[in-house]
């Protein structure tokens, strides 16, 4: 009897998984020309290997990833009738999907190929020698030990829903869906607000080219109007998302606008009517609007909207005025809230940003009407704007004669507001100037600035145009303090490059305000039950380089200044970009994912919720036990540390394979230390 | 609401007990506290219909009877020998290969026998430790010598270790002591006729939580360690979520989360599930991941050490039964 035996002798009905019996395992050492083999012995790796327990071929080549490689390899499978192979090359996140392939063709199934890397995990970090290539055969015979423990496995299969959910009506959220519907597929777009647009619909002109911003935007928010695969819904929120890749449940939560649109003919005598005045969000609160009104005039939905909040009251009706002015009786106090659910395949998340509000910087007086946002600025260059595009300013209605344009409002100040740059205030900042400038050629403008950032196509180009052609004063420092006095705003600054104190008397001061993640971002990234925000608030890509258009979540997708500052080329961009994604995604016939996945033993589970917490996949749910759903799964292998009943396992991957692993990697190598012993001696 | 567990379903035609004949039965008990010959009695009124059953051969506790009365049975003359107590001293050793070769089946009964139980904690200390810890500095190790040179006290081994480490052991009722519906459960088979097959611990596979009522939270998670005499706490709650070390996860289910239910952690002494291995560095990860705060990040690391600093004594918390059966050999 063995002194010490283990407690699951006594009883248990799940013995681990043993090494499947005849074993017949290849091994294959690439030289990756001079990246291994400079550095290892890779004839001498494939020597030990060949004697190791198991493996009956053992071979090196120089490339194995070639074509004459993989079919070395699948020669080998053929002739020596391999149950299992290992490639020792570089890191499985390279080839390992062509060695896969090239098993399967041969007839082994796929799972039953395994990367050792001798490349990134050896040769790249140690200096050529023995110990290098002692290191090299030890990886490769944990590998082995893995593979003899390897059981076939077929993919996962899962099928899917077919329509996409775009949430936001910016330019990138458009974008997007126009692209999604055009693909054929049937799209839902939420917006928050009563009208499509976004930020983009507020700005006069764009940089660098001054196309009219509304001229070159309304015809792609027509066009999502007119779209048969289109259903756009306003005054929408996103309430909840469930499910997984493929297979989500949302239910969108849609305010009543109180007007059918299809009857609104837009004659706006219900605005006139409306006692009520608040500001108007469009606008930016430089004008006012009523209670019912539309945000502006290409609004799509082209309709009136009322809004309950600032309403005297519809339930119970208190006022009424605007329904008895309705000639075609668009106005319906009746309606109600409409709870939308729907199944989509794939999700579009174009949630935009906001504005850091500019009462964050009380130096710059920000309850002054003259200091303004450069949102506000925009809408006074707008032609369609409460000037009519006659640069005035808010206080008194005067032609400002100098204009002050402080540059990174908020952001570059980890000390005190935003960390990061904002990326787009160089550009409208200029744009602002030179418009201001083309306005009221005979006034000031100046531009407190830290630095210029103009890496986009043309950008550059633009700048010294402003600079140069349009004389404006770029001021390098930072403005310290903004104060009315009198008529003027004092603005206190400093040249950093003459280190000179300047003080100007201005008419008119545009903070260019950080760029902010908008409010309710954060539930929004709760109901997906992700770590999907970066520390700013933004949403955050699955890898910053390589899938900048993906969340962790499968299906998921972002696009626009929801993932980070934003101009409107990089927004359009990713919107096309976050579509292809979504569309590549939707018309896959079934999805597949890789079946290397956790299992719960549900013998053993107890369903004591150790694990679902910390799943950053949210691909656990327990009821009376755990269950792994297998499409989100990463195969990360948190739970199953985690798990304290055992009852958790990766395939592939079990603890008696690890075990094993383990014992191999420490075993000692007899050819290698006699080979020390001739060395030392 | 506890359900005979998956594995009693296993069952086989036993020679034990013939349902003609009054079944054979000795307990004995070893380094014991005598919690759990006094344990039968939990089962109530049943424990009459029980004695009624069987023969009893051999009981210290209950029947008058010597060692040499067991020497002089004849080998597998019993049909069930129920050890509890661990196996401290040579004596225990003896008695214990000595009831294997007069018994059919021998049941590790209770915590001791099972892994080693509290008296096990003590190999924390070499033998020597010991004996100058509790006699004092002037004690020299080895047998006393006896009264008058003839009968002297039996020494102790190396370590308290666990039944199954002298002799072989069939079946386990685990426990400290053995809750009634492991009792109940053992004896139902035994009387029943349908033993399982060897070896065999009378418990849950699945863990604690299985039976336990309180509620677990899908964000459950630790921002503080407390110890049961700190805090009251919630009724409804997940222990483990209030901050007590709660067992329950890495241990086997059978006494309907008892411990739990009366708003004590429970301490661990069916013994670690059967796949959860060592219970101390099972609990040690799961604890691992339980703690934590609503953000997480590298900036939470000290914060969560801290926690887990906390944790007093760990090696009772997490092996208050089982060192005996764990600890790791000098």
């Amino acid at each position: 009897m063995s002194k010490r035996s283990d407690a699951r002798n006594l009883s248990t009905r799940h013995p681990s998984r043993v090494t499947r019996r005849g074993q017949r395992i290849g091994v294959f050492v690439c030289h990756c020309g001079h990246n291994i083999a400079g550095v290892v012995d890779v004839k001498r790796v494939a020597e030990e290997l060949s004697r190791y327990p198991g493996v009956v071929y053992a071979t090196d080549y120089e490339y194995m990833c070639s074509d004459p490689g993989q079919d070395l390899i699948k020669r080998a499978i053929r002739e020596h009738r391999l149950s299992g192979v290992v490639v020792a090359a570089c890191s499985p996140s390279m080839h390992e999907t062509t060695f896969r392939r090239a098993a399967e063709e041969a007839g082994l199934n796929p799972y039953l190929v395994e990367c050792a890397n001798i490349r990134e995990h050896c040769s790249w970090v140690h200096n050529p020698g023995l110990e290098a290539t002692e290191k090299a055969v030890r990886i490769t015979r944990t590998m082995v030990e893995k593979v003899k423990g390897n059981m076939p496995l077929e993919p996962v299969e899962v099928s899917h829903a077919d329509k996409c959910l775009v949430v936001g009506g910016g330019i990138a959220g458009i974008q997007a869906a126009l692209d999604v519907a055009e693909a054929g597929y049937e799209v839902i777009l939420a917006e928050r607000s009563p009208t499509i647009g976004g930020h983009m619909a507020q700005l006069s002109e764009t940089f660098p080219t001054l196309d009219c911003s509304q001229c070159i935007l309304t015809p792609k928010m027509v066009e999502v109007e007119r779209h048969p695969n289109i259903r756009l819904l306003v005054n929408a929120e996103v309430e909840e998302i469930s499910g997984f890749i493929g297979n989500y449940r949302v239910r969108i939560r849609k305010r009543p606008a109180y007007v059918d649109p299809d009857l609104c003919n837009l004659c706006g005598e219900c605005e006139k009517v409306c006692p009520v005045r608040v500001p108007n969000e469009f606008d930016r609160g430089l004008l006012e609007r009523g209670a019912i009104y539309i945000p502006f005039p290409q609004a799509v939905p082209s309709t009136y909207t009322l809004d309950e909040e600032t309403c005297l009251g519809i339930k119970p009706l208190i006022c009424g005025k605007c329904a008895e002015v309705c000639e075609p009786g668009a106005i319906d106090f009746d309606m109600s809230e409409e709870v939308i659910e729907e199944e989509v395949g794939a999700i579009i998340l174009a949630t935009g940003y906001d504005l850091y509000e500019t009462k964050a910087l009380p130096e710059y007086s920000p309850e002054d009407p003259d200091v303004i946002d450069p949102l506000q600025f925009e809408r006074l260059l707008s032609a369609t704007g409460p000037t009519r595009g006659e640069i005035r300013r808010p206080s008194d209605g005067k032609v400002p004669k100098t204009v002050v344009f402080i540059k990174c409002a908020g952001s570059r100040d980890p000390e005190l507001h935003k960390p990061y740059c904002s990326a787009i205030c160089c550009m409208y900042t200029a744009k602002h100037a030179l418009l201001y400038k083309h306005a009221v050629p005979d006034g000031r403008a100046i531009v407190f600035y830290i630095d210029i950032r103009a890496p986009g196509k043309g950008y550059e180009e633009f700048i010294h145009r402003v600079m140069e052609e349009d004389r404006v004063l770029y001021i390098r420092g930072k403005v310290a303090k903004v104060f009315r006095e009198g008529d003027k705003l004092i603005v206190w600054g400093v040249d950093t490059l003459s280190g000179q104190r300047v003080e100007v008397e201005a008419d008119l001061v545009v903070l260019a305000m950080a760029v902010v993640p908008p409010e309710g971002v954060e539930e929004l990234a709760r109901t997906l039950r992700l770590s999907c925000l970066d520390e700013n608030g933004f949403l955050k890509e699955a890898h910053p380089k390589l899938r900048p258009l993906e969340t962790l979540a499968g299906g998921i997708f972002i696009a626009g200044a929801a993932q980070g500052p934003k101009d409107i080329p990089q927004a359009v961009t990713q919107g096309s970009g976050a579509a292809a994604k979504a569309i590549s995604l939707l018309s896959a016939p079934v999805l597949t994912h890789s079946p290397e996945v956790a299992e719960v033993d549900e013998e053993l589970c107890s369903g004591c919720r150790v694990c679902a917490p910390l799943c950053p996949y949210g691909a656990i749910t327990v009821e009376e036990v755990a269950q792994v759903n297998e499409l989100l799964c990463e195969g990360c292998g948190t739970c199953v540390a985690a798990c304290p009943s055992g009852a958790l396992s990766l395939r592939n991957l079990d603890d008696a394979q690890v075990e094993r692993m383990v014992e191999a990697a420490l075993a000692e190598l007899e050819g290698a230390r006699e080979a020390v012993e001739v060395k030392g001696g | 609401m506890s359900s005979p567990t998956s594995l009693t379903e296993t069952r086989h035609s036993s020679p034990v007990p013939r349902r003609d004949a009054k079944p054979k039965l000795a307990v004995y008990w070893t380094g014991s506290c005598g919690g759990c010959d006094v344990s039968f009695l939990e089962v109530g009124e049943a424990i009459v219909e029980v004695l009624s059953r069987v023969e009893i051969v051999f009981w210290p506790a209950l029947v008058d009877a010597k060692r040499s009365d067991l020497e002089a049975l004849p080998p597998g003359s019993i049909d069930v020998a129920l050890i509890n107590g661990v196996i401290r001293t040579e004596e225990n050793a003896e008695m214990a290969k000595l009831l294997r070769a007069k018994s059919k089946y021998i049941v590790a009964y209770g915590a001791c026998a099972h892994l080693g139980g509290v008296p096990s904690l003590a190999d924390r200390w070499g033998k020597e430790e010991i004996f100058r810890e509790v006699f004092g500095k002037g004690f020299r190790p080895g047998p006393p010598p006896g009264a008058n040179g003839e009968a002297a006290l039996p020494d102790l081994l190396d370590a308290a270790v666990p039944l199954e480490d002298v002799v072989r052991v069939d079946y386990v009722v685990p426990g400290c002591p053995p809750p009634a519906p492991l009792i109940s459960r053992f004896f139902g088979a035994l009387l029943g006729g349908e033993m399982p097959e060897p070896p065999h611990v009378f418990a849950n596979v699945k863990a604690l939580c299985e039976e336990c009522q309180r509620v677990r939270h899908d964000d459950r998670r630790i921002e503080r360690i407390v110890r049961p005499h700190e805090v009251l706490p919630d009724p409804e709650t997940c222990l483990l979520e209030q901050g007590l070390i709660c067992m329950g996860p890495v241990t086997r289910g059978g006494c309907n989360a008892l411990c739990p239910a009366a708003g004590m952690p429970c301490t661990g002494c069916l013994g670690p599930t059967p796949e959860a291995g060592d219970p101390g560095t099972a609990m040690l990860s799961a604890l691992a991941s339980l703690v934590r705060f609503e953000d997480e990040g590298e900036e939470y690391f000290p914060k969560e050490d801290g926690v887990l600093e906390a944790l007093a004594d760990p090696l009772g918390t997490f092996y208050m039964y089982s060192f005996g059966r764990f600890r790791r050999k000098r």
